[in-house]
């Protein structure tokens, strides 16, 4: 602990923002993504995709507010996203849907590794979330959700 | 897009902890390695509970393989649990690499604490049973220590929390599968 105790301010340094803007970039290029996902999908899996798409915009909302709440302002959603990939079938989709989950997941821990105290813990909660829902839209899982291959 | 900076900060602070853990013993140490020995103590105890779980998957993995012979069970929950004993196993070598070995901080107060792994169920559905809350107990301790260790760590505990959790959901379904 710091002797001198909590400096608390409500501004974010810039490590936060930058750890912020990258999970708020991640989560706005999953929603939008998460669009060309459903739309390639039919029964519980779109109703998947559908809930997964929500959790993203309420993500990226939460961001955003944390952002303009620390003084500063998060970039926009760009009105389209390359994808890493062509979509034209449900197995396409679904891999689509992992991709953007592991994207998130890294742009989180970045934020474990980066942010401040209060932010870390969030951080950490979001890239197990979405670690989780990478898992289930692969079928299978991995060492080290989030962090490059090899894991160190 | 953001990938790539994503990126450069996962690498840069992997890198970093090194440096921490090796500048943890004097005042002299680069930068400002936040509380050293707690987070080395954190470590240590990361490092015991990945080895209990190695071994609870061990003995269900063999408890598997006896109720194999005697009762015809298949092999689809074995194969997977042996995925997932693969993963513990890499999580427990990432763990490891964090400490320098022969340093006082390695050494502690003597060696790594002994896993401790309470009896395992003896039939297999309630064995697997067991090591889905066990996934979800170690899963919830790490991410709960990830304020108390350097950020570089802390991304370690989070990737590893993370993936703890993926197991839960698989060991369900290898369960129904029994």
């Amino acid at each position: 602990m710091s002797a001198a105790g909590r400096a608390v301010t409500r501004r974010l340094t810039a490590a936060s923002i930058s750890a912020l803007q990258a999970a708020l970039a991640a989560e706005q290029a999953a929603a939008y993504g998460y669009g060309v996902v459903g739309s390639h999908l039919s029964g519980t899996q779109a109703e998947s995709a559908t809930a997964d798409w929500v959790t993203h915009q309420a993500a990226a909302d939460k961001l955003d507010g944390l952002l303009a709440a620390g003084g500063a302002s998060g970039t926009p959603a760009g009105v389209a996203y390359q994808l890493p990939g062509a979509v034209h079938t449900a197995a396409q989709a679904t891999a689509l849907a992992a991709t953007l989950e592991d994207q998130v997941t890294s742009a989180y821990l970045g934020l474990v590794a980066r942010g401040s105290r209060d932010l870390r813990m969030l951080g950490a909660q979001e890239a197990r979330a979405a670690a989780l829902r990478a898992a289930r839209w692969r079928g299978t899982t991995v060492a080290f959700p989030g962090l490059p291959a090899g894991g160190r | 897009m953001s990938a790539d900076p994503t990126r450069r900060v996962v690498l840069a602070a992997s890198a970093a902890l090194p440096l921490l853990v090796a500048g943890c013993r004097g005042t002299q140490a680069l930068g400002r390695p936040p509380q050293p020995s707690a987070a080395v103590r954190h470590l240590r105890a990361a490092i015991a509970a990945e080895q209990s779980m190695v071994a609870r998957y061990q003995r269900v993995l063999a408890l598997l393989a006896d109720d194999r012979a005697a009762a015809g069970s298949g092999p689809p929950a074995r194969a997977t649990l042996t995925g997932l004993l693969a993963e513990h196993q890499d999580h427990l070598r990432a763990l490891r690499s964090r400490l320098i070995p022969g340093s006082p901080q390695a050494a502690g107060s003597g060696s790594l604490p002994s896993p401790s792994v309470t009896e395992v169920p003896a039939a297999p559905r309630p064995a697997i049973s067991y090591l889905g809350r066990a996934e979800q107990a170690a899963s919830d301790r790490l991410l709960s220590q990830v304020l108390l260790v350097p950020p570089s760590l802390a991304q370690l505990f989070a990737s590893i929390s993370a993936s703890e959790a993926t197991h839960v959901p698989v060991l369900a379904a290898a369960g129904v599968t029994l």
